[in-house]
């Protein structure tokens, strides 16, 4: 083991290239996952903040927010499934917005939603027509409290009263206002897509299963398949995209991953086959095939933890360069972490590959023995 | 040559590894110049598609198709604007429909006013249509011959409008969906059957075409002029400038670069090593007469056959890609880009072996008489 990190000390620079190649696979899976971890955070956050345990749409809507309308007879109807404990309304509407001290054209994307059932860092209590509270992102558009936003083409008036975190929706930042606010920004903006009385896009529902069936299910048969019922994790992997994304982004990893152990696996099976010679006279003075293999591990993993180092310094630096609203990276430390442990783990499997050629050294072959 | 080709034969695994690595290397970074190119397609290829040389959103629209709505005052000042030859409305929604009875999908429908102002302009198949419910549908997504029912959001057994496609358009999907371009007439009987409770169904932008002597850009600048609330754009400028589309392509161009770098460190690192340890024959083969030329002519030609044969493999992986969707996206061959890459990688991994090929010509025949040949 100490004969390993001595080599790696003395003669840094044998190790000098494989770390480099490493170190940019190392970015690569860290860029790729943080990009997916931006892309997701940015469009799921208010679906994530929801206290609820279910969400439920219309049962047309292929669960899609914008398209989704749930009339008050079916409310009732979900209300009285035994079980439900709260429900509560959520309508959105995503329209640009005028902020005081922008240029004319210079509008900020926003999604107003109207809610009921208070998701996470919002009072139960939805605050007053004509205010809202407004997503941390927007805080980088120049929004403190007490702005006044004019959104969409009727210029209706929102008054910014709190901030909430993480709740950012389709990559926008959002506003957070009653059901009375929603309706009456939709209808003044959006007249293809205004809403009757009483009628919200979906609804957000707490409670427990009493049956058999699951809750979603039960609820669904009580409304005779007028709604689409999901639990908060289904509903976010149902947003657009969002599933897409993670599979495509995954699919992509995986194969970066694939290529870090066949990049392990060609430079230590090269070091491996250098070093046959040393290998015979090590064993023919008694070191085991198994002391020598685990210095190799050692030696891929020292490689692979360099390279994740490295990587993730890179991330960060990326991650505070990058302008917001650009390229959706975000550095985690979840993504950073798992993925230097994936880097260290492909280390060792490639470094695997070597174990063969390690066992086969014959000791008779560094005294003369072999032909 | 011989020596060159000889050695591979003898070490296939090694190289066959280091041709392994760059065939996926390959394979990763076609499939993502596909994907790019196709989702963006699959964003705004109905933009591109569409036969208006210049659309007008509303700035709040925030140059999407689907967030822009038109009131009658600003589409009065648009109409109104000198060099306007022609205009006419285009909207577009999102809705659930059946093909053809089956399951419940999802389909972008863009309604058009006028021909010429909207509709698209060149067909794969079929024809224009000619009534409020025939529709020319994304060819990727639809035949000829479909019947596209509009599910409307009312009681079940509410029945929408239905669609037939009579023509195909290739790459005309909007927002990643399928997408059927329909009389404006089908479009406002669909968006009135999924939501009964809208009052009017409003223009998303204004088509425009200009009178002759005015440019595309002179009408963009006229009507952006006229108003602080008209988003005017040519038809390649709505494409390119629709939200998240430049954040893809730089996306991808990070991760193109990456790539980029990782296929020739990985070669340069290999011959480096591989020239390390032939480094006692090599000193022997110079000793015997070989020329340092001929020497660094066989390093090469490895180098080309390596990265050749890897960009073989990596074409091979990523052909069959292309005779399946991922998701709504289609993915293409694309044999510039294929050209692009290859010629790329093969001048990065010659100029990587370069290190090696400078070790190659360090050698010092005199030391095979002194037992020595390191490098």
């Amino acid at each position: 083991m100490r004969l390993a990190l001595r080599e790696m000390h003395r003669r840094p620079g044998r190790f000098a290239i494989a770390t480099v190649i490493l170190t940019l696979i190392a970015i690569l899976l860290m860029f790729l996952g943080g990009l997916l971890d931006g892309l997701v955070a940015s469009s799921t956050g208010a679906f994530r903040a929801q206290r609820a345990d279910l969400v439920v749409y219309s049962g047309n809507s292929r669960n899609s927010l914008e398209r989704s309308r749930i009339e008050p007879d079916v409310r009732h109807q979900v209300e009285s499934v035994p079980g439900v404990t709260r429900v509560g309304g959520l309508g959105s509407v995503q329209l640009g917005g005028r902020i005081p001290g922008r240029g004319a054209r210079d509008l900020v994307p926003t999604v107003l939603f109207g809610y009921e059932l208070a998701p996470r860092g919002l009072p139960s209590t939805p605050p007053g027509a004509g205010t809202v509270y407004a997503d941390d992102s927007l805080r980088a558009k120049n929004v403190v409290v007490g702005t006044t936003i004019h959104l969409g083409p009727a210029r209706s008036a929102v008054t910014i009263v709190g901030f909430v975190s993480d709740t950012r929706y389709s990559g926008q930042g959002t506003l957070w206002g009653s059901l009375e606010t929603w309706r009456q920004v939709l209808d003044a903006n959006r007249p293809d897509a205004r809403v009757g009385p009483g009628v919200v896009q979906a609804l957000v529902v707490q409670g427990v299963s009493l049956g058999r069936a699951g809750l979603p299910e039960q609820i669904d048969r009580a409304t005779d398949g007028a709604t689409t019922t999901l639990t908060i994790t289904e509903a976010i992997n149902a947003l657009p995209g969002v599933s897409q994304q993670r599979t495509v982004f995954n699919q992509i990893i995986g194969v970066t991953v694939v290529i870090a152990i066949v990049v392990v696996a060609l430079f230590f099976a090269l070091l491996t086959v250098e070093r046959t010679a040393l290998y015979g006279v090590l064993k023919a003075i008694g070191a085991s095939s198994r002391t020598l293999f685990v210095g190799v591990v050692l030696q891929a993993v020292v490689v692979a933890l360099i390279a994740s180092l490295i990587g993730v310094v890179a991330s960060l630096v990326l991650d505070a360069l990058i302008p917001a609203g650009t390229i959706p990276f975000v550095a985690t430390p979840a993504r950073l972490l798992s993925s230097a442990v994936v880097l260290v783990v492909a280390a060792v499997v490639g470094c695997t590959f070597s174990l063969r050629r390690v066992l086969r050294v014959d000791p008779a072959a560094a005294i003369g023995g072999a032909p | 040559m011989f020596l060159a080709l000889r050695e591979m034969s003898r070490a296939r695994v090694r190289f066959g590894l280091l041709i392994g690595a760059v065939g996926l290397l390959v394979f990763l970074i076609l499939t993502q110049q596909a994907i790019e190119g196709g989702l963006v397609t699959g964003f705004v290829g109905a933009l591109r598609q569409q036969s208006a040389p210049v659309l007008v959103y509303s700035v709040d629209g925030q140059r999407t198709l689907q967030g822009s709505v038109i009131d009658p005052g600003l589409e009065a000042k648009i109409r109104g604007v000198s060099g306007v030859a022609g205009a006419g409305w285009i909207g577009q929604s999102t809705f659930t429909v059946r093909v053809d009875g089956g399951a419940e999908s999802d389909a972008a429908l863009i309604g058009y006013e006028h021909s010429g102002l909207g509709d698209p302009s060149g067909l794969s198949a079929g024809r224009r249509p000619v009534g409020p419910t025939e529709a020319v549908g994304s060819a990727a997504d639809f035949t000829v011959g479909s019947r596209v029912r509009v599910v409307t959001s009312g009681p079940s057994g509410a029945t929408g409008p239905v669609f037939t496609v009579v023509g195909l358009v290739k790459d005309a999907q909007i927002q990643v969906t399928p997408t059927l371009f329909v009389p404006w007439a089908g479009y406002e009987a669909a968006v009135k059957a999924a939501n009964p409770d809208a009052t009017t169904v409003l223009p998303s932008v204004i088509a425009v075409r200009p009178t002759s002597g005015v440019s595309d850009i002179e009408l963009v600048r006229r009507i952006n002029a006229a108003s602080p609330d008209a988003d005017a754009l040519t038809r390649s400028q709505a494409a390119s400038d629709t939200p998240g589309v430049a954040q893809v392509q730089q996306s991808f161009q990070l991760i193109f670069l990456l790539y980029g770098l990782v296929v020739p460190l990985i070669t340069g690192l290999f011959f480096l090593i591989i020239t390390f340890q032939k480094a006692a024959a090599l000193t022997l083969l110079r000793a015997i007469g070989a020329r340092s030329g001929a020497l660094v002519r066989s390093l090469l030609i490895q180098v080309l056959l390596v990265i050749g044969a890897g960009i073989v493999i990596g074409v091979a992986l990523f052909a069959p890609l292309t005779l399946i969707r991922l998701g709504a996206i289609t993915i293409r061959l694309n044999p510039g880009a294929i050209l692009f890459w290859s010629v790329g990688l093969l001048v990065l991994g010659v100029a990587s072996a370069l290190v090696a090929a400078r070790r190659v010509l360090a050698v010092d025949p005199l030391e095979a008489t002194t037992g020595g040949g390191g490098l």
